[in-house]
């Protein structure tokens, strides 16, 4: 019996399909994968593009079904889930774009509180927590700005505070860096670590750039939709 | 997501875009304005030509004639030979629940006032009876003789003072030559004759139609038969003293039968229904116009709500991938158009009360319909019309401009809603 065992699994994927129609060319986007993730772990998923890194993603933060295989997320098979419940799953992950996705008419306070809005949290209470979580990122005097007044690190530290205010049980990172410099991509990533480190937030980060990967405690290398590799980071 | 929270999301994504959403809802207000205009006008013109219908025609008295509901508007002659006669009174005045009538002949001639000439329509008639017929039939100036000679005439006020404005034509005492062409025994003879103005009634206002009238021209009965050679008349009005629907029913039919199914008897309120009927078509069609703008209106709606929808396709995809429900992201889209169209509702609204209240001010100072006017004789004045605005006609306009704006935007907002997550977050 080894240690995984022991700790809750938060993600169970077992013989995974995925396969795309682009137009009339069926495109199998994944092949057969399995993993499972327990909480508190630090992932990283790298793979060149068309690997299936993206549609993996999709399959783990409930946007998408797949097309055979089992998927649970906390212990729900994603695979029998109507819309709706497939939505309310996703109140409970946390996404952070490669592009912010943030909603450009909202200032940052605005985007971190409508994860909590759209569960029906009380405007009062929402606030409270928004400002708190604004303040966690460093961004507690920025709160009031609109994205295009802030920089891209900070659009990315908003994106993360929205990603956490829910308290999700994982949160999965889309090339987090990949529309920053260098030097605030490591920031960014600093401060994922950080959450993982200390607050014990179940990460999980696609990259195709192996620096960014090498930050993970376990990494993962997807080819042509499979699983090439799954190792323990020792350096991280 | 709590429905306030939705307002305010759709509201924020309103307000972003002003200056469209502005003429979007310009739109909906032209449509809603135009409707409430068009509708208080009409309504306001419908309450004006019933009062005057009933002040001038008084719902206790039927109309015998041999031209059907022309002779009202003092036509005379049908197609058939028939005529009615003086003495036809008599057969009418036997049947149950009449209590009185009168035998009106009617004549187009020139008056000629000392110059002024002027087309009018003449009736020879029973003064008393007359009198105690209508309670309009009252002498403003000079009185109306109980015993008339064959000289007295007797004026409408607007034949005195065509123009209302103090030109005064006629007054009492003065002499009036009758001019008229027509036919006597099938040969055609020009005749006058010269009588003298004894009375000039008091204003009546209205249309004219049927009964005393401010463009009426009043000889006696008898003088008429004489100088006309002729005892046919146009019209027997017959004053009844029953409101019992069925007994009036009988009484029609009993008239009708007693001169063989010749005449035809015409019952005020039923013209009265008739006029309302020709409104009420008059209403919708009038709102149908209005309602093509506002339809118009929606397909612009529907139109920016799709150009929102394309440029939100990310934000859809965001909120979603965030676990919005469809239902909500059909609320957002749903309530932006709700917003318009309220918004387009309630400045319609106010626009159409002042657009109404403009086109009743105008037809005023007009003193005339055009048309209308002349219908009835170039004399009659324009009675004013006060646009009838009441709670149901602004709240079903409200109403009216929401749902069309919410269902012009359920397309869009479907769509919106139906968008994959994992489609609308790539959407570039």
């Amino acid at each position: 019996m080894n240690e995984e065992d022991f700790l809750p699994k938060v993600i169970e994927i077992r013989n995974l399909t995925k396969t795309y129609m682009m137009g009339q060319v069926p495109v199998e986007a994944l092949r057969g994968v399995s993993l499972s993730v327990q909480k508190g772990e630090f992932i990283a998923v790298l793979g060149p593009s068309g690997s299936g890194k993206s549609t993996l993603l999709n399959m783990i933060g409930a946007l998408d079904r797949p097309t055979s295989g089992t998927i649970l997320i906390n212990k729900v098979d994603v695979s029998t889930l109507g819309d709706n419940q497939l939505a309310d799953l996703r109140q409970n992950v946390g996404f952070v774009y490669q592009t912010f996705n943030l909603i450009s008419r909202l200032n940052a306070i605005g985007n971190v509180e409508l994860p909590l809005s759209i569960v029906g949290i009380p405007k009062k209470e929402r606030r409270f927590k928004a400002e708190v979580m604004l303040k966690i990122v460093g961004l507690g005097d920025r709160m009031h700005h609109k994205p295009s007044e802030l920089s891209g690190g900070e659009r990315q530290r908003v994106a993360v505070a929205r990603a956490l205010i829910n308290n999700p049980s994982f949160i999965i990172m889309d090339e987090p860096t990949g529309n920053l410099d260098t030097k605030t991509g490591l920031e960014i990533m600093e401060f994922a670590k950080k959450l993982n480190r200390e607050h014990g937030i179940t990460l999980i980060i696609v990259t195709h750039d192996p620096e960014i990967g090498n930050q993970a405690r376990r990494i993962i290398h997807l080819r042509d939709g499979l699983i090439e590799s799954d190792e323990v980071n020792i350096d991280a | 997501m709590r429905s306030g929270d939705v307002l305010r999301f759709s509201f924020s994504a309103i307000r972003l875009r002003k200056m469209r959403a502005g003429l979007t809802t310009l739109g909906v207000a032209i449509g809603i304005a135009a409707i409430v205009a068009l509708l208080s006008f009409t309504g306001g013109l419908q309450v004006t030509m019933t009062q005057q219908f009933e002040e001038s025609l008084g719902t206790d008295t039927l109309t015998v004639s041999t031209g059907g509901i022309l002779a009202l508007f003092g036509g005379g002659g049908g197609d058939s030979d028939f005529a009615l006669l003086v003495n036809d009174t008599y057969t009418i005045n036997s049947i149950e629940h009449v209590d009185s009538s009168v035998a009106t002949m009617t004549k187009t001639i020139s008056a000629n006032f000392s110059g002024d000439e002027f087309p009018l329509s003449l009736s020879g008639i029973n003064y008393t009876a007359y009198t105690s017929m209508y309670s309009t039939f009252v002498a403003g100036n000079g009185t109306i003789p109980a015993s008339p000679a064959d000289t007295d005439v007797i004026i409408g006020s607007s034949v005195a003072d065509p123009w209302q404005n103090g030109t005064i034509v006629a007054r009492v005492g003065d002499e009036v030559t009758i001019i008229w062409t027509g036919r006597v025994n099938g040969t055609i003879v020009m005749t006058n004759y010269t009588g003298t103005v004894v009375a000039i009634l008091e204003k009546i206002g209205g249309f004219g139609i049927s009964g005393p009238s401010d463009i009426g021209f009043y000889v006696p009965l008898e003088w008429a038969i004489e100088f006309f050679e002729t005892e046919e008349i146009s019209s027997i009005v017959v004053k009844i003293d029953t409101d019992v629907e069925d007994e009036i029913d009988t009484l029609i039919q009993e008239i009708e039968d007693a001169f063989e199914g010749l005449v035809s008897v015409t019952q005020p309120a039923a013209l009265l229904g008739m006029m309302e009927e020709i409104l009420g078509i008059l209403n919708v069609f009038l709102a149908g116009i209005a309602g093509i703008s506002l339809i118009v209106a929606g397909i612009g709606i529907m139109n920016i709500m799709i150009v929102s929808l394309i440029e939100r396709t990310r934000e859809i995809g965001i909120l979603k991938g965030m676990g919005m429900h469809s239902r909500t992201i059909l609320g957002i889209f749903l309530s932006e158009a709700m917003m318009v169209g309220l918004l387009g509702g309630v400045f319609g609204i106010v626009a159409g009360i002042l657009i109404g209240n403009l086109i009743a001010g105008g037809m005023a100072n007009m003193g005339g319909m055009g048309g209308f006017g002349e219908a009835f004789g170039s004399f009659s004045g324009m009675p004013e019309i006060i646009p009838v605005i009441t709670l149901e006609l602004l709240s079903s306009a409200l109403v009216f401009g929401v749902l069309v704006a919410v269902i012009f935007g359920l397309y869009p907002a479907r769509r919106a809603s139906k968008l994959k997550p994992v489609d609308a977050l790539r959407y570039e």
